[in-house]
C-alpha cells in the first residue's frame, strides 16, 4: 500500500518534469532570434567578421547543439543526455550546464531559505499582532504598511537599502561574491517584500478561526486567552504552510531584482541572462531543477498537511460520516 | 487520539521552531551590523597597508575565459595591463607602437615591423619574431573576428627580431590592422592550451593569478615584466551586472574604477567626495538607422526631412542627459576624423524639413499628421538597452513633423528578427567608428556591409567606396573618407546624432588615470597611484 | 457595532475608488497640461504648483500622466485580476472538491508546472508569435496568475469542505452545484479576494516589465507601472518623479483591499474582530 503510494508519486513526478521540459523545449524554440548569434557574440558595433568562417563556425555549433535536427529527435537526443546526468554545455560559456547551475544553486538557496525564515517569522508575528489587535490602530498601521510593500517596485526598496548600508553607513560589501558577511542585506530585503502576504494571510486565517463557533465555546468555559489563542492557530496552519511553501518555490526560482542589485550570483539572475541570449540547455537546465524543487517542495507540503491536518486523511469519506466525524471531532475540541 | 498529539507535538514543534527563528532572527537582524561593522573595520585595518598596492575595478562584464580567440577575453586583459598588442591607439587617435618598437613601409606592398629583444612573456620566453607570427596565425585561424585584419597579409621572419609583412593591396596601414584588440600576442607554444589560468602564457605587466567565471578575474604585478614596471601590485576585476549598483559600488568607496557608468547617475557620483567622473566621448557614433526597403523612406528627401527634423541639441538632451556633443556624419566620432564632426550642416530646420515633405507628396492633414495617397506617414522606431529614451526623444521631434513615430523598445533579438523580416522603419544603435576606416565604411555603406540594415544601394556610393579602398596613402584615404561621408550626410541612408558618452568613476585616491577615447582597454598604466 | 464598523471600511474603500476613477476618467477637467506635452526647459522639476507631482525627463507634467495613465492600467490590471481570479477560484474550487481524484493530480501538475516556469519565455514567445496587443498581454499574465489563486482556494476547500455547515447541507439533499456557488464559494472567495487586492500592485508592476518585451503600454503613452520604471534611472538624483505614480498605485490597491476587507467580514460569518 505504502510502496505503491511511493511509486505513483514518483511516476507523476517523473511525467510533470517531462511535460514541463518539453514544453520549455518547444517554446524556446519559438522565441525571436538565433541562438548561435548570440552564443558567437554577434552584437551591434562588430567590423567585418570572416563570413566564411562564421558560417563555418555556425554550422559547427548547430551540429553540436542538434539544432538542424527536427525538434522531436532533439528532445529525444537531450532527454537521453539528461538520464545520464548531462545537461549540455552552455552556448556560450561552453562549460557544463551542470556546473554552472551547481555553483549557483548554494547562493540561491542560502539567499531564499534565510529569506523565508524572516519572511515568516516577519509574518507570523505581525499577522498575529494584527489579528489580535484587529479593528484598531495598530491593526490599520500594519495593513497600510503591507499595501505599501506591496505595492512599490522591488527596487525602490532595494536600492533604497543598499544606498543606506554601502554608501552612507559602509557596511555593506559590493562584490560579485556569495559570502556570508554579504547575505543579511538581500536576505533581510527580499523577506520584508515577502512578508505583507504573509501577514495577511496570518491575520484573515487567525481571525476566521477566532470566530468560529467552538471558540466561544471554549472561551465560555473559561479557558485562559493563550490557550485558545494557540488553538486557533493550530486550526490555521494549513493555509498558512500553503502561503509559506508557495513562497519559498518562488524564492527557489530565484528573484532577478534582488540579485542583480546586490550583484548576488544566484540562479534568478542566470536564468534571466541566459533566456535573453536564449542559451537553449541553460534554460532547459534551469526548468529541470526549479520544476523539481517545486515538486520536492509539494511533496514536503503534502506531508505537513498530513500531519497537521485530519481532516485531509479522510477527504474521501461519505458526507455522512464526515459530518458525524467533524462534530465529534469539533466536540472533542471543545473538551479536550 | 494518536493522530491529535501527534499534531500537537507538530504544532508545539513548528511554534518552538518558529521561536527559536525569531530569536535567531532578532539576533541576526541586530547584531549583524554590528558584527559587520566590525568586520569592516577589522578589513579597514587590514586595508590601510595594502590600501596603496590593491587596485579594485567594477564592470559590467569580466573576461569569459583567458583565450583571446574566444570572444569577449581580449579586451578585458588588455584593460587590465595583462595583455599587449603590437600597436595600440593613444588617447588622440594616434597608433603608437606597444608591444612593437616600430613598423617601417618599405615600399608600397611591403612593411617591416621591429620587435622589442628586450620583450618576453610571463614565463621568460623571449617575445621573437617567429612567436609574434605563431600568435598572429594562431587568432587569424580560431577568431572569425580578428581574421579579416589579418586577411591582408603574409608575415615572415627576416631574423629573431624583425618581420617582414606583405600585403595584397598596395598602402594597407598594417598598423591600424595589428591594433585591433584581439590580436594580443599569446605564447603559443604546446603548453599553453589556454584552457585555464595556468595553461594561459601573455607579455603584459599583470598576470592572472586567479579566475571565478562571471564574477570576478585577479592580477599580480608581473615580475618578469620587459617594461616599465607598475607600481600597483594587485588587481581586482569585479562583474557588477547591475548599473545602480555599479553606481553604488563608485559612491561607497570600495572600488577605484568602475566603468560604464548610467548617464543618469553622473552628477550624483561627481557631487559625492570619494569619485569623480571621467567623461570621454567614445569613438562609437549613436546613428538612426532608416529602413530604406520602406516605400517612404525609399523617397531620399523624406529621409532627408528626416535628418533635418532632428534637433540634436535637445535630443541629447533628453535622451542622453546632455553628455554628448552633436555630430553630423557617422566618422566624426572618431578623434582621427574630428574635422569633419559637423563639416556638413549643423543640424535643426524644421521649416525646410517640412517643405520636403510637402515636395515629396506627403501634405499635413487635419489631424497633424501627413498623408500621401490616403496613406500616413508612419515610422516605428526600435531602440534597445538603455536608448529608450533617446528613442523617445526621436519620437517627440518626428511627431513635430507630422511622422506619426512610434516606439518600440525590447532586447536585441527583437531587433535583428526587425530587421530580418523588415518591421521597422528607424533603429538605433551604436557602431564603433574606430579601426580600419576602409573595413568599417564598407560595413557600413556597402550593400551587404552588416551594418546596412536599410540595404541602402547607390552607385555614387560603390564607387566612392572603391576609391577608398585604393587609394595610395594615408592622406588621400582620408580625403575619400570624408568625400564618402559628406556624400551619406545628404543622401541620409542614416541620421547620425552624437558619439555614445563613456562614463567611467574613478576614486579620488587613484592618480595617474589617464581618459581614453577606448576606456574600456585603457584603464590599467603603469604610472597608476592610489594615495592615502 | 459590528456591523457597522464593517460598513465603514468599505465605505471608505469605495469613497476612495470612486475618487481615483472620477479623477481618471475626467483627466482633462483636473489638469491644464495634455499627457504628451513636452517642455525640454522644464525637464526633472520637483513638486511644486505648477506641476504638483513634477515633471519627468521630457519635461511632461507627471500628475497629469499619472491621471491619464491610470486608464491603461486600471483597465488592463484589473482586467488580468478578474479573469485570473475566476479561473482560479473556479479551478481551485473544482480540485479541492474532487481531491485526490485525476482531475486534481492533472491540474496540481500543471500548476507546479506553471509556478517553476520562467515567465519571461512565455511571454517572450506569446509576443514572438501572436504580436504585442492589449489582448496577448493580458493573456501572457492570466496564463500565469490564476495559479496562486487557485492553490490557495483549493487549500481552504479541502480545510473547510467537511465543515458542518456545507456536511448540512448535503444532508438536506443540495447539488453540487449549489453546494459550490452557496457554501463553498462565499468562504474561499473571501479570502482569495483579499490576497487578490495585495496581488494588484505586483501585477502592475509586473505588466510594466513586459514592455521589456514590445508589450503594454509603448512610448509615449503613460501607464503607471512604466513611468515607475522609466523613473528608475533617476532615482538618485530626482527620486520624487516616483512619487505620482506609486501613491496611486498605494491608493487604489490600499481602497480595493479596504472593500475586499469589508466584503470578507459580510460574507464570512465567523470572522470575528475581537477577543
Amino acid at each position: 500500500m505504502k510502496r505503491n503510494m511511493i511509486f505513483r508519486r514518483i511516476r507523476s513526478a517523473l511525467i510533470t518534469l517531462l511535460l514541463s521540459s518539453a514544453a520549455i523545449f518547444a517554446l524556446m524554440r519559438f522565441a525571436p532570434g538565433d541562438p548561435i548569434d548570440f552564443a558567437l557574440g554577434l552584437g551591434p558595433g562588430d567590423m567585418g567578421v570572416n563570413m566564411d568562417m562564421l558560417n563555418e563556425r555556425k554550422a559547427e555549433l548547430r551540429k553540436q547543439y542538434d539544432l538542424d535536427e527536427n525538434i522531436f529527435i532533439q528532445y529525444v537526443r537531450w532527454l537521453k543526455r539528461v538520464v545520464r546526468f548531462d545537461l549540455g554545455n552552455s552556448m556560450r560559456t561552453k562549460i557544463p550546464i551542470t556546473e554552472e547551475l551547481g555553483r549557483r544553486i548554494p547562493a540561491t538557496l542560502l539567499l531564499s531559505f534565510t529569506a523565508l525564515v524572516i519572511e515568516s517569522v516577519i509574518g507570523l508575528l505581525a499577522g498575529f499582532y494584527s489579528a489580535l489587535k484587529a479593528g484598531k490602530f495598530q491593526d490599520g498601521f500594519i495593513r497600510i504598511l503591507c499595501v505599501l510593500l506591496g505595492s512599490l517596485p522591488a527596487f525602490v526598496i532595494s536600492l533604497a537599502a543598499l544606498f543606506l548600508f554601502s554608501v552612507k553607513l559602509h557596511w555593506y560589501d559590493i562584490s560579485s561574491r556569495a559570502e556570508l558577511h554579504r547575505l543579511w542585506l538581500p536576505a533581510i530585503v527580499l523577506g520584508i517584500i515577502g512578508s505583507p502576504q504573509i501577514i495577511r494571510m496570518v491575520r484573515s486565517e487567525m481571525l476566521s478561526e477566532l470566530g468560529k463557533p467552538y471558540v466561544s465555546a471554549i472561551q465560555s468555559c473559561g479557558l485562559p486567552k493563550r490557550m485558545v489563542v494557540y488553538g486557533a492557530f493550530r486550526n490555521a496552519l494549513l493555509p498558512i504552510i500553503t502561503t509559506l511553501a508557495m513562497s519559498f518555490a518562488h524564492l527557489i526560482g530565484g528573484s532577478v531584482v534582488i540579485e542583480s542589485i546586490f550583484n548576488w550570483p544566484g540562479l534568478g539572475n542566470y536564468a534571466m541572462s541566459s533566456i535573453l541570449i536564449h542559451d537553449y540547455p541553460a534554460i532547459q537546465g534551469y526548468t529541470l531543477l526549479t520544476v523539481a524543487s517545486i515538486i520536492v517542495i509539494n511533496l514536503i507540503v503534502e506531508t505537513a498537511y498530513l500531519l497537521a491536518d485530519p481532516h485531509v486523511r479522510r477527504s474521501e469519506s461519505r458526507s455522512l460520516k464526515a459530518a458525524r466525524e467533524v462534530r465529534t471531532h469539533e466536540k472533542k475540541k471543545v473538551f479536550n | 487520539m494518536k493522530i491529535r498529539t501527534g499534531a500537537a507535538r507538530l504544532c508545539a514543534f513548528a511554534l518552538a521552531l518558529s521561536l527559536l527563528a525569531s530569536c535567531s532572527a532578532k539576533e541576526y537582524s541586530s547584531e549583524k551590523p554590528e558584527n559587520e561593522s566590525k568586520s569592516v573595520a577589522e578589513l579597514k585595518s587590514e586595508k590601510a597597508s595594502q590600501d596603496n598596492t590593491k587596485l579594485v575595478v567594477a564592470g559590467s562584464e569580466i573576461a569569459c575565459g583567458v583565450d583571446p580567440t574566444v570572444y569577449p577575453a581580449a579586451d578585458y586583459l588588455l584593460n587590465m595591463g595583462a595583455a599587449e598588442i603590437l600597436f595600440k591607439v593613444d588617447a588622440d587617435g594616434i597608433i603608437k607602437p606597444s608591444l612593437a618598437k616600430q613598423a617601417v613601409q618599405l615600399d608600397d606592398y611591403t612593411w617591416k615591423i621591429e620587435l622589442r629583444p628586450e620583450a618576453v612573456f610571463w614565463s621568460k620566453a623571449p617575445v621573437t619574431a617567429e612567436a609574434v607570427i605563431s600568435s598572429l596565425m594562431r587568432s587569424k585561424e580560431l577568431d572569425m573576428k580578428a581574421s579579416p585584419y589579418l586577411a591582408d597579409m603574409e608575415f615572415s621572419v627576416i631574423d629573431d627580431y624583425t618581420i617582414k609583412v606583405v600585403t595584397k593591396s598596395p598602402n594597407t596601414d598594417i598598423k591600424e590592422n595589428l591594433s585591433y584588440s584581439q590580436l594580443v600576442i599569446h605564447n603559443t607554444s604546446a603548453e599553453y592550451s589556454y584552457e585555464d589560468i595556468n595553461s594561459a602564457d601573455y607579455t603584459g605587466m599583470y598576470k592572472i593569478s586567479s579566475f571565478e567565471p562571471a564574477m570576478r578575474m585577479t592580477f599580480e604585478k608581473n615580475e618578469n615584466y620587459w617594461g616599465k614596471k607598475p607600481q600597483i601590485q594587485t588587481i581586482v576585476h569585479e562583474q557588477i551586472g547591475d548599473s545602480d549598483s555599479r553606481v553604488m559600488a563608485a559612491m561607497s568607496g570600495q572600488y577605484h574604477v568602475v566603468l560604464d557608468i548610467d548617464r543618469a547617475s553622473c552628477k550624483q557620483i561627481d557631487e559625492s567626495d570619494v569619485s569623480h567622473i571621467v567623461m570621454v566621448p567614445g569613438a562609437q557614433t549613436m546613428t538612426i538607422y532608416l529602413n530604406t526597403q520602406n516605400e517612404a523612406l525609399a523617397d531620399y528627401r523624406v529621409r532627408q526631412a528626416l535628418a533635418w527634423g532632428i534637433d540634436r541639441e535637445e535630443l541629447i538632451m533628453l535622451g542622453m542627459e546632455g553628455l554628448s556633443e552633436p555630430v553630423i556624419t557617422w566618422l566624426g566620432s572618431n578623434p582621427a576624423y574630428k574635422d569633419i564632426k559637423n563639416a556638413f550642416f549643423t543640424g535643426y530646420d524644421p521649416q525646410k524639413a517640412e517643405k520636403l515633405l510637402d515636395e515629396a507628396g506627403w501634405k499635413l492633414s487635419d489631424d497633424q499628421l501627413r498623408y500621401k495617397d490616403g496613406k500616413q506617414l508612419k515610422m516605428l522606431i526600435r531602440t534597445f538597452r538603455n536608448d529608450k529614451a533617446l528613442g523617445e526623444a526621436i519620437q517627440i521631434q518626428w511627431r513635430k513633423l507630422g511622422v506619426n513615430a512610434s516606439v518600440k523598445h525590447g532586447d536585441y533579438s527583437l531587433m535583428s528578427t526587425a530587421y530580418e523580416n523588415g518591421d521597422w522603419e528607424a533603429a538605433v544603435e551604436g557602431w564603433g567608428a574606430y579601426g580600419n576606416v576602409v573595413g568599417l565604411l564598407k560595413t557600413q555603406y556597402a550593400p551587404d556591409g552588416a551594418a546596412n540594415y536599410g540595404k541602402y544601394k547607390d552607385e555614387k556610393v560603390d564607387e566612392l567606396l572603391k576609391n577608398l579602398a585604393e587609394a595610395p596613402n594615408s592622406e588621400s584615404r582620408h580625403q575619400a573618407g570624408v568625400e564618402l561621408s559628406l556624400y551619406i550626410a545628404e543622401k541620409s541612408p542614416a541620421i547620425y546624432i552624437c558619439p555614445r558618452p563613456q562614463i567611467t568613476a574613478v576614486s579620488n585616491k587613484l592618480e595617474g588615470f589617464v581618459p581614453h577615447f577606448r576606456q574600456f582597454e585603457n584603464v590599467v598604466n603603469a604610472d597608476l597611484r592610489i594615495g592615502l | 457595532m459590528k456591523r457597522k464598523r464593517c460598513s465603514i471600511k468599505t465605505v471608505t474603500g469605495l469613497v476612495l475608488l470612486l475618487t481615483i476613477v472620477v479623477l481618471i476618467v475626467f483627466a482633462p477637467l483636473f489638469t491644464d497640461y495634455g499627457p504628451y506635452e513636452v517642455n525640454s526647459d522644464e525637464r526633472l522639476e520637483s513638486f511644486g504648483r505648477e506641476h504638483l507631482f513634477g515633471t519627468d525627463r521630457f519635461g511632461r507634467d507627471i500628475f497629469c500622466r499619472t491621471l491619464y495613465g491610470g486608464r491603461m492600467t486600471l483597465f488592463s490590471s484589473l482586467g488580468a485580476l478578474a479573469m485570473a481570479l475566476i479561473i482560479g477560484v473556479l479551478l481551485g474550487i473544482l480540485t479541492g472538491l474532487y481531491s485526490q481524484t485525476a482531475f486534481d493530480v492533472v491540474l496540481m501538475r500543471l500548476i507546479d508546472v506553471l509556478m517553476a516556469f520562467p515567465f519571461m519565455v512565455l511571454a517572450m514567445v506569446i509576443a514572438a508569435l501572436w504580436g504585442s496587443g492589449l489582448d496577448k498581454l493580458l493573456f501572457a499574465v492570466v496564463a500565469v496568475w490564476w495559479v496562486p489563486f487557485a492553490r490557495l482556494s483549493r487549500s481552504i476547500v479541502i480545510k473547510i469542505k467537511n465543515d458542518s455547515s456545507v456536511c448540512a447541507a448535503r444532508v438536506l439533499g443540495a447539488s453540487q452545484m449549489r453546494i459550490i456557488f452557496c457554501e463553498l464559494l462565499p468562504k474561499t472567495f473571501s479570502s482569495v479576494f483579499v490576497l487578490s487586492t495585495f496581488e494588484l500592485g505586483t501585477l502592475i508592476l509586473s505588466i510594466s516589465a513586459l514592455s521589456f518585451l514590445g508589450m503594454g503600454a509603448q512610448p509615449p503613452q503613460a501607464e503607471w507601472g512604466s513611468m515607475l520604471s522609466d523613473a528608475r534611472s533617476h532615482f538618485f538624483q530626482h527620486p520624487y518623479i516616483l512619487f505620482g505614480p506609486a501613491l496611486f498605485i498605494v491608493l487604489t490597491v490600499l481602497s480595493l483591499n479596504l472593500i475586499g476587507e469589508g466584503l470578507r467580514d459580510m460574507l464570512d460569518p465567523y470572522e470575528k474582530t475581537e477577543l
